[in-house]
């Protein structure tokens, strides 16, 4: 009876409560397979919680998901079948071996006995760990064990893979290794991806189309070409300097008509009309203010700059001081 | 079908972590055993050679004859043969913990034979109901009144009490027996509280029952291998526990049926500890928190059980408390296959109902807690 579906993802009105608090508000989302998609938002933002609900471990409040038309509220179990999943904190048992490890999931996601130890070879194959089959996990270094965790969510070929910040932690050259990976299986098995990140220029490379999620609300979805036009910035001017001196290069800013934003040592506005003009007058406010400027910049805007732009804070609070971030956030948007 | 086979898988796991620990984890159902079996002092102290002084009025054929018997076993090693003035000095010194009086005439044929007197140092209890026990025993055999006398000495009058000795029930038991009995189920209990529930904690920590959790599994497979886990190593801990008890002089009076038998008891013993220890895991919430309460409630239970002194012996408040903890039948039940042969049949069936009811009532706690918790696991 239901039609073949054309999304991998579909999620409708979701909304999640924790007491008083709505960690999810109404969001609805479809995903259409073969894509790669970013959801981003800052700490707090309500992007875990999301995924835990289209990994089944929480239930929502109100609202509907579906994976490939499977509905996750009524049939979990099918549900979840149809997902890989790669965690933001790296699960794999250090105590098993390599193989074994994936002998105990190959089992959970229901491969047949038989099929087993075909597709326990075409893992250990796949994440480049064919020499390591008895090894124990637990002597692995972290992007073996990131690349083993990843073979282990291909291992049962799900139609939908499931990324929580994928990278996080990797040295460059396990983050390409893992992007290859992710580039490949989408290309050649049409697994759809859904993955956060920390990493914005990781999603502007390697997703389709991006979600950008903040106080539980979707606030921004498209293409990042799309997304770089909707926030009317051309170009971008920033300057880093100082935390001293960064009010007095705000005043400049305003001087010459920009709006700018701070965010760590930077502040950034876009550059509207004739920008090379606007650099060369920073430049000389700056010297005559006597300000020490470290970087002066005007490029194209990046998804770092329509983040910062939309939801007006980092998407990782880089001091780790999550509430002043929130604060300077709500007094941009209150201006 | 999903159910058995998922449990099965995650079983599996377990045991392939097992393996991979298997030292670490024969030591640690080593240890506790052998630890308990020493700190109780059950072994090598008191109950072996204790040093009696003897007075001999008699010098007859008879009199050596109870002298060789006394000395038969290993419990009573006859240090002195003395006069009775210099044999009360030694006990009044602490010497020797019983002075033995035969009295003259004791080897002449003429009925009724005189009794023998015996002053028991009672400030050491252990050792004085062991020398009563020997005495009264060869005794027995001899066709001997006894008269006994516990010295409080300060009091050395005594006063004699003709003693009747019946063992009803068994005879061919030791202080070991006893023990052993209590300390097996307390091992198993043990094993259990640190294997379902404490793993479940660890598996929580390390991000493993999230990932359990999102695989299309029916998630009371994890529920049921934790508890299958805890099972098995309780069984595993109880005999170990039993071997090294029986290596160190224990018996089982039931035979090699009544050690089948024990398995039944066991098994209730972990799938109730198993199961509440995991109602315990999910809402501790952390390692220290679940080992503190893991242990307190092990450790009285066990006592109030009558693992290592008998309920009987209790303050009456504590009697009371011991007749609605579980570990009491279950030490009873032990009890009675290792010391009375698993007769009579009937405290058994008692014992066994009672267990299997407290197992279906954990069992239902822990799946209602771990219903509840799981959502939070996330």
């Amino acid at each position: 009876m239901p039609l073949q579906n054309e999304y991998a993802i579909e999620i409708e009105n979701l909304v999640k409560k924790f007491g008083d608090l709505t960690a999810v508000n109404g969001i609805s989302l479809k995903i259409k397979k073969g894509e790669i998609f970013g959801l981003l938002g800052p700490n707090g933002a309500g992007k875990s919680t999301t995924i835990n609900m289209l990994l089944g471990l929480l239930s929502p409040t109100s609202g509907k998901i579906s994976v490939n038309g499977i509905n996750m509220l009524k049939e979990p179990e099918k549900a979840k079948g149809q997902i890989g999943i790669v965690t933001q904190e790296t699960v794999v048992e250090p105590e098993l071996t390599a193989e074994d490890n994936l002998m105990i999931f190959g089992r959970l996601y229901q491969i047949p006995a038989d099929e087993l130890q075909k597709d326990i070879d075409f893992a250990l194959k796949l994440s480049d760990l064919e020499s390591f089959r008895k090894a124990y996990a637990g002597t692995f270094s972290g992007g073996m064990k990131r690349r083993l965790e990843t073979a282990k969510a291909l291992m049962h070929t799900p139609q939908v893979l499931l990324l929580d910040e994928p990278t996080t932690g990797l040295d460059v050259q396990n983050r390409s290794k893992i992007w290859n990976l992710l580039r490949k299986i989408n290309k050649e098995q049409n697994v759809t991806i859904l993955m956060t990140t920390q990493y914005l220029e990781e999603a502007d490379q390697l997703c389709n189309r991006i979600a950008i999620i903040d106080h539980g609300k979707l606030i921004a979805l498209g293409t990042p070409s799309e997304l770089r036009q909707k926030i009317g910035m051309s170009t971008v001017l920033e300057v880093e300097a100082d935390k001293d001196s960064l009010q007095k290069v705000e005043q400049i800013f305003r001087k010459i008509g920009l709006d700018p934003r701070i965010s760590g040592n930077k502040v950034f506005a876009a550059g509207g009309a004739k920008p090379v003009e606007k650099v060369e007058r920073i430049l000389k406010l700056l010297s005559a203010g006597k300000i020490d400027a470290h970087n002066i910049s005007m490029h194209e805007p990046t998804i770092d700059d329509v983040f910062l732009k939309l939801t007006g804070s980092a998407v990782r609070d880089e001091t780790g001081d999550f509430k002043g971030g929130r604060q300077s956030a709500m007094l941009g948007r209150g201006r | 079908m999903g159910l058995a086979r998922d449990t099965y898988t995650l079983f599996l796991r377990e045991l392939l972590i097992f393996k991979k620990n298997l030292g670490v984890n024969i030591a640690r159902s080593l240890i506790f055993p052998i630890l308990f079996i020493i700190l109780l002092g059950a072994f090598g102290s008191s109950p072996k050679n204790i040093p009696v002084a003897l007075v001999n009025y008699d010098n007859g054929l008879t009199s050596l004859q109870f002298i060789n018997l006394l000395q038969s076993g290993d419990s009573i090693k006859i240090v002195s043969s003395t006069t009775q003035q210099a044999a009360m000095g030694m006990l009044a010194q602490g010497n020797v913990a019983a002075v033995i009086v035969i009295p003259n005439g004791f080897s002449s044929s003429q009925l009724p034979k005189p009794d023998i007197y015996m002053y028991l140092d009672n400030s050491q209890p252990q050792s004085a109901s062991v020398i009563n026990m020997v005495v009264n025993r060869v005794a027995a055999q001899m066709g001997t009144q006894i008269t006994s006398a516990s010295t409080a000495l300060a009091d050395p009058v005594s006063t004699p009490v003709p003693v009747v000795t019946n063992y009803a029930y068994g005879a061919a038991s030791n202080y070991e027996s006893f023990v052993v009995g209590g300390i097996v189920i307390m091992v198993a209990a043990f094993g259990s509280v640190f294997s379902s529930g404490f793993t479940v904690l660890s598996d929580r920590e390390l991000g493993n029952l999230k990932a359990f959790l999102t695989t299309p599994i029916n998630k009371f497979a994890i529920l049921l291998s934790k508890i299958g886990y805890g099972t098995m190593q309780s069984l595993l801990s109880a005999y170990i526990g039993l071997a090294i008890g029986l290596a160190l002089g224990a018996t089982v009076a039931a035979g090699f049926l009544g050690v089948l038998e024990l398995i039944w008891i066991i098994f209730l013993v972990g799938l109730s500890f198993g199961s509440l220890s995991i109602a315990l895991a999910m809402r501790a919430k952390q390692l220290q928190t679940y080992a503190l309460i893991g242990q307190s409630i092990v450790m009285p239970a066990a006592f109030l059980g009558g693992a290592f002194v008998p309920v009987s012996l209790l303050p009456p408040l504590l009697q009371t408390v011991s007749i609605a903890n579980p570990l009491t039948y279950a030490v009873n039940a032990v009890r009675d296959i290792m010391i009375k042969g698993s007769l009579p049949i009937g405290d058994l069936v008692l014992d066994s109902a009672v267990l299997l009811v407290f197992a279906g009532l954990m069992l239902a706690l822990a799946f209602v807690f771990f219903k509840n918790t799981s959502e939070q696991i996330s």
